[in-house]
């Protein structure tokens, strides 16, 4: 296997192991990208080793011990580290073979990652460092920021854990549910930002770690729930936008669909709802579903935003259920339920309300609909879009039906 | 590992020092996990110094001129963040509204009996 592929693979989990055994972020961090460009120079010619893992974190930990040596600060370290300082570093081959030695940390890593008391844009910027195996350079890149800032955006959030002692660890019953929902937050804020568009594919890159939670959490219906969601999603990613241009979901060529991932995704929809608690994430899983059945079900759909709705107050599902709500009884239905919502900022809530509009023969209110989601549409493909349909409602064009849900 | 809480407190219409510790918050204050604290006289009590180019300089006010005001510190033991923050939830309970704590893990420090 390419070199490559094991640090994507396993930087995580290599990295979660140190920080378990060093208790540091950033000691752990540089110790670990030494021990990867040793193996980059090792493997090819001496051959991968039959333990990959256990190789990466046995050279790791010797790098760290070395490394707290020449800084002299050996106190309040595990006893086990204390142990190998006093005996020097073992050969790597000590736990080549035996991979059940190395213990995967990674949940606790997460949840580290993903706490609280750092900000979320800091959240999300270690949790594609120190799990995904992002370097700083396309983080940076994927959220438009310069270099330098998302350098020290990383920074000032490992001396915070380490300085305000943020814990390595799975959080206690109590919490769980909570905390567990910030970590989702977090992947799904990923996967989001991925639609916009970046270098690097985030939307890619979240499902990995959604993988990655499923396998940890198997029992987690939320977690199992918001894997599926991305995967459908997803799924259409290919037939979403055809020159340049968003193509609304029934004019979508189904041919260019993952059906492959939609029938994971199904599946995990399924596991989940076996295990019988509805969550905000089952819920939006089961809608992403259903939109990708032709004819769809308006009225599943429209029920389950209701669902959604009471769970989250988010008027943005209530901007959803309008438009389900507008194929069941019409645009006048859906419009009456827009404008009880205070959404002037979000720029799909003027698409959508021109959209309802046009089809209510509104043309002259759809026209400065359109323009107003113009002004703040963020993609070129969206600009395209709504020029065309600010267009087609200017007072001297003839409207033609369609659709703007994508 | 020792946190220190800084507690902002919002404007109030009586006078502080005339004003007994609520029982509420006497009580979260004898926790065994509070290691001390010190409560403070109004903000207009402060007199702040300030060094110039050598020069001292005494303004008349806090450092910090907000709404909110720096009421008192709290020092707390804990073996974590999750722990102390569990303590400044308990402690911010009895707090009026508006009232807002600031955890701040202590680097090093001395404190003697006042």
């Amino acid at each position: 296997m390419a070199l490559d592929a094991v640090f994507r693979d396993q930087w995580g989990r290599v990295l979660a192991t140190l920080i378990g055994i060093l208790g540091d972020i950033e000691l752990a961090e540089d110790a670990a990208a030494e021990a990867f460009a040793v193996a980059a120079e090792r493997w090819p010619r001496d051959g991968e080793p039959a333990n990959p893992v256990g190789w990466l974190v046995t050279t790791a930990r010797n790098r760290a011990i070395d490394q707290l040596r020449r800084r002299q600060v050996l106190a309040a370290k595990t006893t086990l580290l204390a142990r190998d300082l006093e005996t020097g570093p073992q050969p790597p081959e000590a736990l080549m073979d035996d991979a059940a030695a190395i213990s995967d940390e990674r949940l606790e890593l997460i949840f580290t990652c993903c706490h609280p008391a750092l900000a979320l844009d800091a959240q999300v910027a270690l949790t594609l460092r120190s799990l995904g195996g992002l370097s700083t350079d396309e983080i940076a890149l994927a959220f438009l920021v310069p270099f330098e800032t998302m350098s020290k955006r990383l920074t000032r959030a490992k001396r915070k854990i380490r300085d305000a002692r943020i814990p390595f660890a799975v959080p206690p019953g109590h919490q769980l549910p909570d905390r567990l929902a910030g970590v989702l937050a977090v992947v799904y804020l990923i996967f989001n930002q991925g639609w916009g568009g970046g270098r690097v594919d985030l939307a890619a890159e979240a499902i990995r770690l959604g993988r990655a939670l499923a396998g940890l959490m198997p029992d987690e219906p939320e977690v199992l729930a918001l894997l599926a969601l991305m995967l459908l999603h997803d799924a259409r990613k290919a037939a979403r936008v055809r020159d340049g241009q968003v193509v609304p979901l029934d004019d979508q060529d189904r041919t260019l669909w993952d059906t492959q991932q939609i029938d994971e995704g199904r599946r995990l929809l399924h596991r989940a709802v076996a295990r019988g608690r509805t969550g905000p994430y089952l819920v939006q899983a089961a809608i992403a579903d259903l939109h990708l059945h032709q004819p769809r079900d308006w009225r599943q759909i429209a029920a389950l935003y209701q669902t959604l709705a009471r769970q989250t107050g988010s008027p943005i599902v209530e901007m959803n259920r309008a438009i389900g709500v507008a194929e069941i009884d019409g645009p006048e239905a859906g419009l009456a339920i827009l404008d009880r919502l205070d959404l002037d900022h979000y720029r799909y809530f003027h698409s959508t309300r021109a959209e309802l509009l046009r089809r209510a023969g509104r043309d002259g209110e759809a026209h400065r609909a359109y323009r107003r989601a113009l002004d703040l549409a963020q993609t070129e493909p969206e600009q395209r879009f709504l020029a065309e349909r600010l267009a087609e409602t200017a007072p001297t064009a003839e409207a033609e039906p369609g659709r703007a849900d994508t | 590992m020792q946190y220190a809480l800084l507690v902002y407190a919002p404007p109030e219409e009586t006078d502080r020092a005339a004003r007994p510790i609520p029982e509420t918050v006497a009580a979260q204050l004898d926790r065994p996990e509070v290691t001390g604290w010190a409560r403070l006289h109004a903000a207009e009590s402060a007199t702040t110094v300030r060094s110039d180019d050598g020069v001292m300089l005494l303004t008349d006010g806090p450092f910090i001129d907000s709404k909110e005001y720096l009421a008192g510190l709290i020092l707390i033991e804990a073996g974590n963040l999750d722990g102390a923050l569990a303590t400044a939830r308990e402690l911010l309970q009895p707090t009026r509204p508006g009232t807002a704590i600031e955890v701040r893990p202590v680097l090093d420090g001395r404190f003697r009996g006042a």
